[in-house]
């Protein structure tokens, strides 16, 4: 096997401890001795209720967060070596749940522009790299219209175009889609999947969306920071209950393809989206 | 005698309501964001209102309480016609609870309690008044006063202080609570937690709620009638099980029904015999497994 580009080595990270006006917390475990290794291409699912250490592992990925001990080598390069943070972050591109926090241009192209401006690009390089970026989210129509005036959806796309720009090999959506409706969350994951497979990105999606997770390549579940199932989706999916007792919503079609099978129904427990569980009843 | 107990049953009721935002340079910015809709809202149920960002429910909600007054057409609250001149808006704001998105970053003082109590107090409430009222509103979004008073509101975690900005609402005992989007952002246990509590204040509460949100699935479980807005109008109206079967216009309108009824439609599609009123899981367990 190649080496993964991300390669998380055993690592545990300890949030610092805080002043509150009731004094000191105590320092927080968020991962414990947490090993991960992402293949440059692949599509992977980082999924878990809130507080399970997801984000924080995600943030480990482009050196947002450097661990407490253990290493993380992106590309090879170790997070913890400061003078490898920014290519890291070019390598590793990241979007959170609310696009507003990362959207600063009052014009769309402006603000996929940004980041190659900063980086000091020519003019002609920066035309060229928003035009593809707008092009792969499809929203080039809407390049001149301020942010405020796309959906929630289409912000969401500006905020990957931005990323995209920089021709990351990574991007980690982070809870992307937590904020938006059905149809525009079900439109941005489909998005990730189209960049996953007609450029070759590798894609990390957190998600507490078993909906989500079960498109992915590889399903990662994280509990009280640590990975506590890791495999197939079929493979994750194959356990509810305990997915139930890690606080994950289980979607009513894929209950309901499970309470048929315990009944004798031959449904084949691959069948986890509307579409394929259709087809099994249906056959 | 049959009319007067319809008419005190609905508890708001709108009537040809409008309402364009005014862009005082420029007529050709003026939005119309109502178009005469016309709805009326049972006391004591569940209304949600579905429609995707910038159909108008949001502009629709701001009517409840007199934040928005109609420019034409009425709404009457509970009897109080809110777009009348001399209407008694600080009344209905009290009578009318509003939570809307992310509350907890309304949350500010250093105890629960004194986060709680901020409401009634500013009602010139007695001491004791307030106090029973706090530890009443506590009690009912699951926090135990005794456990939780004292404690700070940043250290709660996320489904926590949603409830407890909840828990400040009803210690104004509103009777109707206005929710917009309230579990956006919770992972699948906080929204459970959060809709347990809200179904028990509304049954023994007799609280009226209108709830706002996307989330197909919670709003088949929750609405008694659901609302459905699209480009200033208000286009469908009727329980989850009406409207949850026509999924195909729903689309039209950038919305999709919950996933199981995505899953039967899908089924029918197929020439699998399902029938039109099936709704819940349990239902659609029975139907189906008789296939074998």
């Amino acid at each position: 096997m190649n080496t993964p580009l991300i390669d998380v080595q055993g690592i545990t990270y300890t949030y610092p401890a805080q002043n509150t006006s009731k004094g000191q917390t105590h320092p927080v475990a968020a991962l414990q001795d947490v090993s991960l290794q992402v293949q440059a291409g692949e599509y992977v699912a980082l999924l878990g209720h809130n507080g399970s250490g997801k984000s924080t592992l995600a943030r480990h990925c482009n050196a947002l967060l450097i661990p407490t001990s253990g290493r993380v080598l992106v590309a090879g390069r170790d997070s913890s070596d400061l003078a490898q943070q920014r290519a890291i972050r070019d390598t590793v591109g990241m979007i959170f749940q609310n696009p507003d926090n990362q959207l600063i241009a009052t014009v769309v192209e402006d603000d996929v522009a940004w980041a190659l401006a900063v980086r000091g690009f020519s003019r002609a390089m920066i035309a060229e790299r928003v035009e593809e970026a707008l092009a792969a989210v499809g929203i080039s129509a809407m390049r001149e219209l301020p942010p405020q005036r796309l959906s929630g959806g289409q912000r969401q796309r500006v905020a990957i175009a931005g990323v995209l720009a920089l021709r990351p090999r990574c991007i980690i959506a982070d809870e992307a889609t937590a904020q938006l409706d059905p149809l525009s969350r079900a439109e941005i994951t489909a998005l990730l999947h189209d960049l996953n497979r007609r450029y070759g990105l590798t894609i990390i999606q957190v998600t507490h969306f078993l909906e989500e997770a079960a498109l992915a390549e590889r399903v990662v579940v994280m509990e009280q920071g640590r990975i506590v199932m890791e495999g197939p989706p079929a493979q994750i999916f194959a356990d509810i209950e305990r997915l139930r007792q890690l606080k994950l919503a289980i979607p009513e079609p894929v209950e309901l393809a499970q309470r048929l099978r315990n009944a004798g129904l031959p449904i084949s427990r691959e069948a986890l989206t509307v579409e394929a569980i259709a087809r099994e009843i249906a056959r | 005698m049959k009319v007067m107990n319809e008419i005190s049953d609905t508890i708001i009721q709108t009537h040809d309501l409008c309402y364009t935002y005014a862009a005082k340079q420029d007529k050709a910015l003026q939005k119309q964001a109502l178009v005469n809709v016309n709805l009326a809202v049972k006391r004591g149920s569940c209304a949600a209102i579905i429609g995707v960002t910038g159909s108008g429910k949001s502009t629709l909600v701001q009517h409840f309480n007199g934040l928005l007054q109609p420019t034409a057409g009425t709404v009457v609250v509970d009897g109080v016609d809110v777009g009348a001149k001399g209407a008694d808006l600080f009344r209905l704001r009290q009578r009318v609870g509003m939570l809307f998105q992310f509350p907890e970053a309304q949350l500010f003082e250093r105890t629960i309690y004194a986060d709680v109590a901020f409401g009634p107090k500013r009602m010139q409430l007695g001491k004791h008044e307030i106090r029973a009222r706090v530890l009443a509103a506590l009690d009912a979004v699951g926090l135990p006063p005794k456990e939780f008073a004292q404690r700070s509101p940043f250290e709660l975690s996320g489904g926590q202080m949603r409830r407890a900005a909840l828990a400040g609402v009803l210690a104004m005992t509103p009777i109707i609570l206005v929710l917009d989007e309230p579990t956006t952002g919770l992972d699948a246990e906080g929204r459970a937690e959060f809709y347990y509590y809200l179904q028990r204040i509304q049954r023994e509460q007799g609280v009226t709620i209108v709830l706002v949100s996307h989330d197909m699935t919670e709003v088949a479980a929750l609405a008694d009638t659901i609302f459905v807005m699209h480009n200033a109008h208000l286009m469908m109206q009727g329980t989850p099980r009406t409207i949850f079967s026509q999924g195909e216009r729903l689309r039209e309108y950038g919305l999709a029904e919950p996933p199981l009824s995505t899953l039967l439609a899908e089924l029918r599609q197929q020439g699998v015999e399902i029938p039109e009123d099936t709704f819940t899981i349990d239902e659609a367990f029975t139907v189906l497994s008789r296939r074998r």
